[in-house]
């Protein structure tokens, strides 16, 4: 090579590479929706309901896009739709290049704040005011705000139960607990007879961490792990490291299926659906599955009940009224966004028709109040909706309500506490740490 | 001979298109990920540069050696494989009968995707209802061991179902540098008397060990960056048990929001890399010079 | 192994006696055992994903994972066709890997000829170059190949596509090839130049044919590797038009519900080509071969 080949080549590099660079920090210019060719708006909409895995979202989505485009002659919707997984990994590197959708969607709290305090998000008190004055279910809509502005229309509400094989339960006589002791006595009845009373996937951490929530919750209060995100409790608070405790208790009792630590939240599943296990703690999502869904066997689905977790006796939190649950995903407008307006107008569009319909045709919760007269679903539905109506509180999953460098770690360390590679005092004190961490550089 | 083969318009004609190439799509990330990880970035916001916090962060980092720690016992898993794969790809090279059909079938599992290989070896480890642990229950085992889910045995257990996904990569290749072996050189061996051992070991061995030390090479290099089974099987736990750098490196630019800390690992990562390149490079030269 | 130890072996198995020759026999006995018995297990992962594909999801995660379907689902694959998209995605597959493991190969195996067979100066440094660029671990690249690619207009372009896999396959490609080219003669290439054959003929007449075994082999590493690759697509795609198979898989995977049935049909039906390819090139490594010599 010649030395000015070389030395083309190093410079035409050094040029690339401060391109590059300064793309990532201060290019705004976005291409979000563009004009093309055929004069119309092209809004572009990405959302993580693959028609394969999640058909009943997909076609409902896809239905009411249809609707907004017949009603806007000039608006194009192009769809994009990846698997969560994907979509997650995909957000970040469109956020990183400012390139979001027009429209996206977005999990709430820990997940969405990057993203609204980073300029990525628009915020959309306007139109919350505007279209869906007191439509909301109560504590959604703050769920995905940051210092005082809304940043997404939220979409879904889940409320965690404890879902429970009646079959089984009948033939040990056995009945719904009222009290933390009775479940754990149901426990130890149905691990004497060889069956499994609990699955869980504590391999990904957040199905692990909701028996967790829930305990720290009957045990400490309804609001005391919201207290620790906001500074006023710390994670070592002896109720919290109670429920710590209380869950390697059930560990240790072989209250859980073996080998859980290495279970994803659908293994998992795997032993309530083939009734090797007796429980399931999980949210409303599962419903469809448990109801509807031409997936699951009818024979299957009547033997599945629910039922709200127990008190512990002694604890703060009295109430079976309040839940471990949140909303889901939301719609965000991209603050670069060229056709900001069309894209607010669409996602209003869309979250509206999604309340609307949702429950109905997809069999899922929406975050938007329902009214259940007259409503044609499944008994369970009705009596899941009236549950949320009656709710005394409703706390956020703490990982979804903690920054998403504090959900990983409490996702690793909810793994190790099931697999007893930590002790309660350990799991509390390296929360408390990086909370404090966190607390200081803010 | 000189002129023809240094003509240096044939050389950029040949070099210069791969050389753009890996310039551009290569190195300028490797470079910015270097530079990313002088940052304070989530990705998403601004980035503020902290010079080199991020790398004293790194170096003091537990978990990140524990996780480099990880990645080199792959890496020699993977190295000791290589044993066995010479093995299998001398028997398939000597003439036996079938052994065109036997080659072909020992390949399959490369064809498949991550995804398959990872769902099938969960299901083999599954504590309860998995294969093994059937198999062991079955013939009046008691305390079946819990394979991913045990902290102690974990790594080990994912170390198999790696070092099986790759056996076809590397049984094709010595296989191919076998066949490329001179069949006169054999014939002459054998006219000497040598057995099949004697050729196996002292003929066909030394003349494939060029394409041996580039598998060495990329068994390592592979093993340090590998990512896919790990983060599909356990996520890096349970409690770390399996983290390896890449799926750190992953946790933590992409699950956990710390574009910068991430960034930091990825240089690290390269870093060790190529550390661990040159010394097997080296390593290897002195063995030849003996 | 002790090279002395097999002199003495041998020695003692020079002598055909019928005992010998019987020992001889059970070896071989024995060693077609553990080739069949290896083969069986590297068979299995096939038979497993069939039988996959054929059942429910129920039947997935209640049965045994190893017991047979119950009820075929041919439906799967029906559903994988069309809800999952593969009929969309599949020429994407196909010829996004041929154009790039082509390009994949030419590139790589100019660059090995010119650092293996040319006089030049900055060849160590150049082939260290590729070497190292092997070491990037992918999750590093995907946020500035974006904006590269951005930059350059290539997003939900499939160009971008083409030109990761030729590149990012680069690297290893040249390794492999190096290690050939290494062992291999170079009297031919050294008879030609003397007889006045320019550069170029000398490497596609006489390197490329003498190479064309471990050609075979490359194509086939990176036709699986473009072949299964997802991450790239997913980043650089969105488009439904320019997907690839893969993305077909990954629609079957939900945050609350997987398709495993649907995930097993896509998984078979995508692996059908590149089995049949495989099998085909498989045989190209021994007669290149063969081609090979003849020439020398």
């Amino acid at each position: 090579m010649s030395k000015k080949k070389a030395l083309s080549i190093i410079t035409l590099f050094v040029l690339i590479i401060g391109l590059v660079l300064s793309g990532c920090s201060s290019s705004n210019e976005s291409n979000g929706g563009k004009k093309s060719g055929d004069g119309k708006i092209h809004l572009k909409f990405m959302h993580d309901w693959p028609q394969g895995s999640s058909s009943a979202y997909f076609n409902l989505v896809k239905e009411i896009i249809k609707d907004y485009e017949a009603e806007n002659k000039d608006v194009v919707i192009d769809v994009e739709v990846l698997n969560p997984d994907q979509y997650r990994d995909k957000i970040k590197v469109l956020a990183a290049s400012n390139e979001l959708p027009d429209v996206g969607l977005t999990w709430s709290n820990g997940f969405a704040e990057p993203y609204a305090k980073g300029g990525q998000f628009a915020p959309l008190d306007d139109i919350i005011k505007k279209d869906f004055q007191d439509q909301f279910v109560p504590g959604t809509v703050e769920s995905y705000s940051f210092d005082g502005k809304s940043y997404a229309l939220p979409m879904e509400m889940n409320i965690t139960y404890v879902f429970y094989n009646k079959e089984i339960f009948k033939k040990y006589n056995l009945e719904e607990p009222k009290t933390f002791a009775d479940l754990k006595k149901i426990g130890e009845t149905l691990s004497k007879n060889g069956i499994i009373p609990a699955t869980v996937g504590s391999k990904d951490g957040w199905p692990a961490s909701m028996w967790f929530m829930y305990l720290a919750d009957r045990i400490g209060g309804p609001t005391i792990l919201t207290d620790v995100i906001q500074g006023k409790v710390k994670m070592t608070d002896p109720d919290i490291v109670k429920a710590a405790e209380e869950i390697q208790n059930l560990v240790d009792s072989g209250f859980f299926v073996k080998g859980n630590t290495a279970f994803s939240n659908d293994d998992a599943k795997g032993y309530f659906l083939n009734e090797q296990a007796a429980m399931f703690l999980t949210a409303t999502w599962e419903l469809p599955n448990f109801t509807t869904s031409p997936d699951t066997s009818q024979e299957f689905k009547d033997k599945v009940g629910y039922f709200k977790f127990p008190i512990v006796e002694g604890g703060k939190g009295t109430d079976s009224n309040s839940y471990v649950g949140g909303p889901g995903l939301g719609a965000f407008v991209a603050e670069k966004s060229q056709h900001k307006d069309q894209a607010k107008d669409f996602a209003a569009y869309l979250v509206k028709e999604w309340g609307k319909r949702s429950v109905e045709s997809a069999g899922i919760l929406p975050a938007t109040k329902v009214n259940t007269e007259g409503l044609d679903v499944h008994p369970m539905y009705i009596d899941v909706l009236n549950d949320i109506n009656n709710a005394t509180n409703v706390t956020t999953w703490f990982d979804t309500q903690a920054t998403p460098n504090v959900s990983e770690l409490h996702h690793d360390l909810i793994t190790a506490l099931y697999g007893k590679q930590v002790t309660p005092e350990e799991f509390a004190k390296q929360h408390d740490n990086a909370l404090a961490e966190e607390a200081a550089e803010k | 001979m000189k002129n023809v083969m240094s003509n240096k318009t044939v050389i950029a004609l040949y070099v210069l298109p791969a050389l753009f190439l890996v310039l551009f799509l290569i190195y300028i990330p490797m470079i910015l990920t270097g530079y990313y990880g002088l940052m304070k970035w989530d990705g998403v916001g601004e980035m503020k540069f902290i010079g080199l916090d991020n790398y004293i962060k790194l170096v003091q980092d537990k978990l990140f050696w524990e996780s480099t720690w990880h990645s080199i016992l792959l890496g020699l898993f993977s190295v000791l494989s290589l044993i066995g794969y010479l093995i299998v790809s001398l028997v398939l090279a000597s003439k036996i009968k079938g052994a065109n059909i036997f080659r072909k079938i020992y390949i399959i599992p490369m064809l498949l995707s991550s995804v398959a290989i990872a769902q099938l070896w969960i299901k083999i480890f599954d504590p309860m209802n998995g294969l093994i642990n059937s198999f062991l229950t079955s013939i009046g085992v008691e305390n079946v061991p819990l394979w991913l889910a045990d902290p102690e045995i974990a790594l080990y257990a994912i170390f198999i179902p790696i070092v099986w996904q790759y056996a076809g990569f590397y049984i094709i290749i010595i296989y191919a540098a076998l066949v490329n072996v001179p069949e006169e050189l054999i014939e002459a061996a054998r006219i000497d008397g040598a057995n099949a051992f004697q050729i196996a070991y002292k003929i066909k061995v030394p003349l494939i060990s060029g394409v041996l030390k580039v598998l060495v090479i990329l068994a390592i290099v592979g093993s340090l960056k590998y990512f896919d089974l790990i983060y599909v099987m356990t996520g890096g736990g349970p409690g770390h048990a399996t983290e390896v750098m890449a799926s750190y490196m992953y946790k933590e630019a992409f699950g956990k929001y710390n574009f910068g800390y991430g960034s930091a690992i990825g240089f690290g990562l390269l870093v060790i890399s190529m550390v661990a390149t040159w010394t097997i490079q080296k390593l290897m030269k002195t063995k030849e010079d003996n | 192994m002790n090279p002395n130890e097999l002199t003495t072996k041998s020695t003692k198995l020079t002598p055909k006696t019928g005992y010998t020759s019987l020992l001889k026999k059970i070896g071989m006995v024995i060693l077609y055992l553990v080739l069949i018995v290896v083969a069986l297990v590297q068979l299995y992962p096939l038979i497993w994903l069939f039988q996959l594909s054929l059942k429910t999801n129920q039947e997935v995660f209640g049965m045994s994972p190893f017991a047979l379907p119950q009820d075929p689902q041919w439906d799967n694959y029906i559903d994988a066709w069309t809800t999952g998209g593969i009929n969309n995605y599949f020429l994407n597959s196909v010829w996004y890997t041929i154009v790039a493991v082509i390009l994949t190969l030419i590139l790589g195996s100019f660059v090995t000829f010119a650092v293996t067979r040319m006089e030049w100066k900055l060849k160590g440094f150049v082939l260290a170059l590729f070497m190292a660029a092997y070491m990037i671990p992918l999750h590093s690249t995907l946020i500035p190949l974006f904006n590269i690619f951005n930059k350059v207009n290539l997003i939900d372009n499939p160009l971008s596509i083409i030109i990761s896999y030729t590149t990012f396959n680069l690297p290893i490609t040249i390794m492999i090839l190096l290690g050939f080219y290494q062992s291999l003669p170079r009297e031919i290439e050294e008879a030609a130049v003397m007889d006045g054959c320019s550069v170029h003929r000398i490497f596609f007449q006489i390197t490329i044919p003498m190479t064309a075994p471990v050609l075979s082999t490359t194509a086939i590493i990176n036709m699986i590797y473009n072949w299964n690759e997802f991450v790239f697509v997913n980043t650089f795609i969105s488009s439904e038009k320019w997907k690839t198979i893969t993305v077909g898989v990954n629609n079957f995977v939900g945050q609350y519900l997987t398709d495993w049935g649907a995930i097993g049909a896509t998984l078979v039906i995508s692996i059908l080509p590149i089995l049949l390819v495989y099998l085909f090139l498989s045989d190209r490594i021994i007669e290149g071969l063969a081609a090979g010599s003849v020439k020398g």
